[in-house]
């Protein structure tokens, strides 16, 4: 098994911004029985890197203007990369839990904390300048996902963490025999996945 | 710099699947051919090799095998009055990119479409009477039978070592296959995938209410498997990696695997990558085409490439702005309904539902690309519409291909989106469900049709193709009727949980993928007051180009597209053949 690799330190996103992120991901993913904190399965570090990398300067997206609004299943249609979009949704929602709640939202109790989150994907925080819904339901809430289930390579899912807890069995995928063998039963390799990084 | 080179014999745009395939004859006849492919050949790619190749997040979520929509995308509107905007990362369907296209990331199902399909119009008249089809539906027949082409069927099942089992041998219906298939004049090359324990539940069901389950008819080799050209297959590893990836075993039916190989033994046969064509020369007074211009990614020239004949053999949005872009044929026009360019375009009517079974192990990790169980009652004209106020059908299944963990985890109705709570779900449902799908026809209709953006460019300075689509009436009654036979099943099944069961509604989008299934654009016939190429594929305008591809398909049926377009690009080959021997209209 990999070794815990050591807090990774954060390359787009400032202390402030950090420290917001690790609030909202440890809120999403809080320490239990099933996996340790959100900060110590690495998925703020996972959405850092994405952000500071190709998908964060929007490099497989097309960015021609004029730029309209359209209907949601037009998809996304502002000019900011996704980088852009998401510091600048961390923004409006750190004034937002700062105004509501009178204190930053890294230190709210976790129960105001969950429920401002919730408000915030279903519309109930309103902004006048950006969509704080889409920029959750969009952007925050599919790199949540993938930081939970992607290969460790990328930071998030630390030892696999999220793997053993669901049993998908990772790498190397050779089942040919075993979908007979397993057919309908628990398959033991489901107990120990193997990443990306165990064959590297 | 612009530069001309000399003259070629005959060139495709498009190194995919079809210019594999039409290629062939003239290859073996001593033809010199050249196929442009704007992408790079995968071969040594990390897409190609382990362990970069199961990675879910690069090529499962971000889609780097598909088209980058930084270079070029589409825009999209609902009807001809609205302005389109730009996708500007566009997930409903996955164009290829490189050589093999969509061929390298597809999940190998590999159906036959029914004998009724080539002459629907004609089927549906006959059956249901002149009024069966609205004037606001375009649907005709394609100008070439079924039965023209099961010989090219039989040769591209035994190319790509398709598994399955026969429904219907030369007429006579074979238990354990689709009772509803076109008469076959052989069993499949290869038995069926081993099947999956959801589609061990799905058939347990099946036969509740007499359907007919069999195996999904697949190109991914069950076993090492050797084509008549000589060509190998490896075992499928059943690694639940195969659509949106290349598969490392070698064991999904692919053109880099199967075609290219043989074709680049032979010294009159070139493929060059990074080749991306702007345009074809068309003399309209002579009704010729005299070559293509393309841009050399790899200097950035624009290169005039003179040809004695020219084959369009790109994805279906390509072959119709290349049409367009060029002035070649009539552009469609939605409110006169005159014109053919771009007519016809038609997406596939899916939906689906997810169940749950305490008790039961899915293990949905143990999948390929076609491990699949499939009912075919309720699928195009397989039952009687009479009395329904819709035409066209699904197949329905246990959508079993993969258990990636980012794309692939249904959650039961009600489960908290984040949380211990959302974390307990996952842990607890992972391998104990799996989704169940309509994949369904999409009959035309004169709003749905593709044109030239007027605003919006591409990276080189082309015009977007712009998509005007929704789910019209049709598709959208057709979806309601299949999704509730699909949820009798789920009920009937066993379930602990059954997810809510959701038919496909407007408005259309293009954040949710649905099947790389998109056709039309080009369609075939034999008018050609409806159809920009004849039965040949030959254009009715420029006697020496001709178009293949799902582009020339005059409607979607609720079957996937590989194997027909197959069938019709193995034709085309003997066409081809046929006219560099004697040009003429053929």
């Amino acid at each position: 098994m990999q070794p815990t690799a050591p807090n990774a330190g954060y390359t787009l996103l400032g202390p402030e911004e950090a420290t917001f992120l690790e609030a909202v991901v440890d809120i999403m993913c809080p320490a239990d029985s099933l996996t340790p904190s959100g900060t110590d399965c690495g998925l703020a570090i996972y959405i850092d890197r994405q952000l500071a990398g190709d998908f964060g300067k929007g490099g497989r997206m097309y960015s021609q203007g004029p730029w309209i609004k359209g209907k949601p299943e037009q998809g996304y249609q502002l000019p900011m990369k996704p980088a852009e979009f998401f510091k600048a949704g961390v923004a409006v929602a750190r004034q937002a839990a700062q105004s509501r709640y009178g204190k930053s939202f890294d230190q709210l109790a976790p129960a105001d904390a969950d429920a401002f989150l919730s408000d915030i994907a279903s519309g109930k925080v309103v902004d006048d300048r950006l969509s704080l819904a889409d920029w959750f339901s969009q952007l925050l809430y599919p790199l949540f996902q993938q930081a939970c289930f992607a290969d460790p390579v990328y930071g998030g899912n630390r030892d696999k963490v999220f793997w053993k807890m669901i049993g998908y069995p990772g790498l190397p995928a050779f089942y040919a025999q075993d979908m007979v063998t397993y057919r309908g039963k628990p398959f033991p390799g489901a107990l120990t996945p193997k990443s990306i990084l165990d064959f590297s | 710099m612009n530069r001309k080179l000399k003259s070629r014999q005959v060139v495709f745009v498009g190194g995919g699947l079809m210019a594999a395939l039409a290629a062939r004859k003239l290859v073996e006849d001593g033809v010199d051919v050249l196929v442009l492919e704007r992408g790079r050949d995968h071969d040594a790619g990390a897409e190609h090799r382990l362990p970069s190749q199961r990675d879910e997040l690069r090529w499962g979520v971000r889609n780097h095998l598909a088209q980058d929509w930084s270079i070029e995308t589409y825009t999209l509107r609902y009807t001809h009055k609205e302005t389109a905007l730009p996708i500007r990362t566009l997930a409903a369907f996955l164009p290829g990119e490189g050589v093999g296209g969509a061929g390298n990331h597809w999940n190998g199902q590999c159906f036959r479409w029914t004998d009724y399909d080539m002459q629907l119009r004609t089927r549906l008249v006959d059956r249901y009477g002149a009024s069966a089809v609205p004037p606001e539906m375009p649907i005709q027949d394609w100008g070439v039978t079924y039965e023209e082409l099961e010989p090219y069927h039989e040769r591209f099942e035994k190319l790509f070592g398709v598994a399955g089992k026969a429904g219907n041998l030369r007429g006579q219906i074979q238990p354990g296959g689709n009772p509803f298939e076109a008469a076959r004049r052989s069993e499949y090359p290869q038995p069926p995938l081993e099947i999956t324990e959801a589609g061990v539940i799905l058939s347990e069901a099946a036969a509740k209410f007499g359907y007919k389950p069999f195996p999904m008819p697949a190109s991914n080799s069950p076993h090492v498997y050797v084509n008549p050209d000589g060509m190998r297959l490896g075992a499928c590893q059943y690694c639940g990696h195969c659509e949106r990836f290349i598969c490392e075993s070698n064991a999904k039916g692919s053109p880099e695997v199967l075609l290219y190989p043989v074709l680049k033994r032979k010294k009159n046969f070139e493929i060059r990558p990074y080749s991306h064509v702007t345009a074809i020369e068309y003399d309209p007074k002579a009704k010729r085409v005299k070559g293509v211009r393309y841009i050399d990614l790899e200097s950035g020239d624009v290169i005039e490439q003179p040809a004695e004949l020219v084959v369009l053999a790109a994805f279906t949005f390509t072959n119709t702005k290349l049409l367009l872009g060029s002035r070649i044929g009539t552009p469609y026009d939605p409110v006169t309904r005159r014109g053919v360019v771009g007519r016809n375009f038609c997406h596939q009517t899916s939906s689906s539902m997810n169940v749950f079974y305490k008790d039961r192990w899915i293990n949905p990790f143990f999948a390929s690309g076609s491990t699949q169980t499939i009912l075919d009652e309720f699928n195009g004209d397989n039952f009687d519409h009479t009395g329904l106020d819709f035409m066209g059908g699904a197949y329905i299944f246990n959508n079993t291909t993969n258990g990636r963990p980012i794309s692939t985890r249904p959650l039961p109705p009600g489960t908290p989106q984040w949380g211990t709570k959302w974390k307990q779900a996952s842990a607890d449902w992972y391998s104990h469900a799996f989704t169940l799908t309509t994949i369904g026809s999409c009959y035309p209709h004169v709003e749905n049709y593709l044109s030239l953006d007027p605003t919006y460019r591409d990276a080189y300075g082309q015009p977007l193709i712009r998509i005007t689509f929704d789910w019209r009436d049709n598709e959208v009654k057709m979806s309601q009727y299949v999704t509730r036979k699909m949820a009798e099943l789920a009920n009937a099944s066993g379930a602990t949980i059954v997810g809510p069961a959701a038919p496909r509604k407007g408005p259309y989008d293009s954040r949710l993928y649905q099947t790389t299934h998109v056709v039309g654009g080009t369609p075939m016939g034999a008018d050609p007051h409806t159809s920009v190429v004849s039965p040949h594929l030959q254009h009715w305008d420029a006697e020496n180009l001709f178009v293949v591809g799902g582009s020339v398909y005059a409607h979607n049926a609720g079957y996937n597209p590989t194997a027909l377009m197959g069938a019709i690009g193995l034709r085309l080959s003997d066409d081809l053949s046929r006219y560099a021997r004697k040009p003429q209209r053929l």
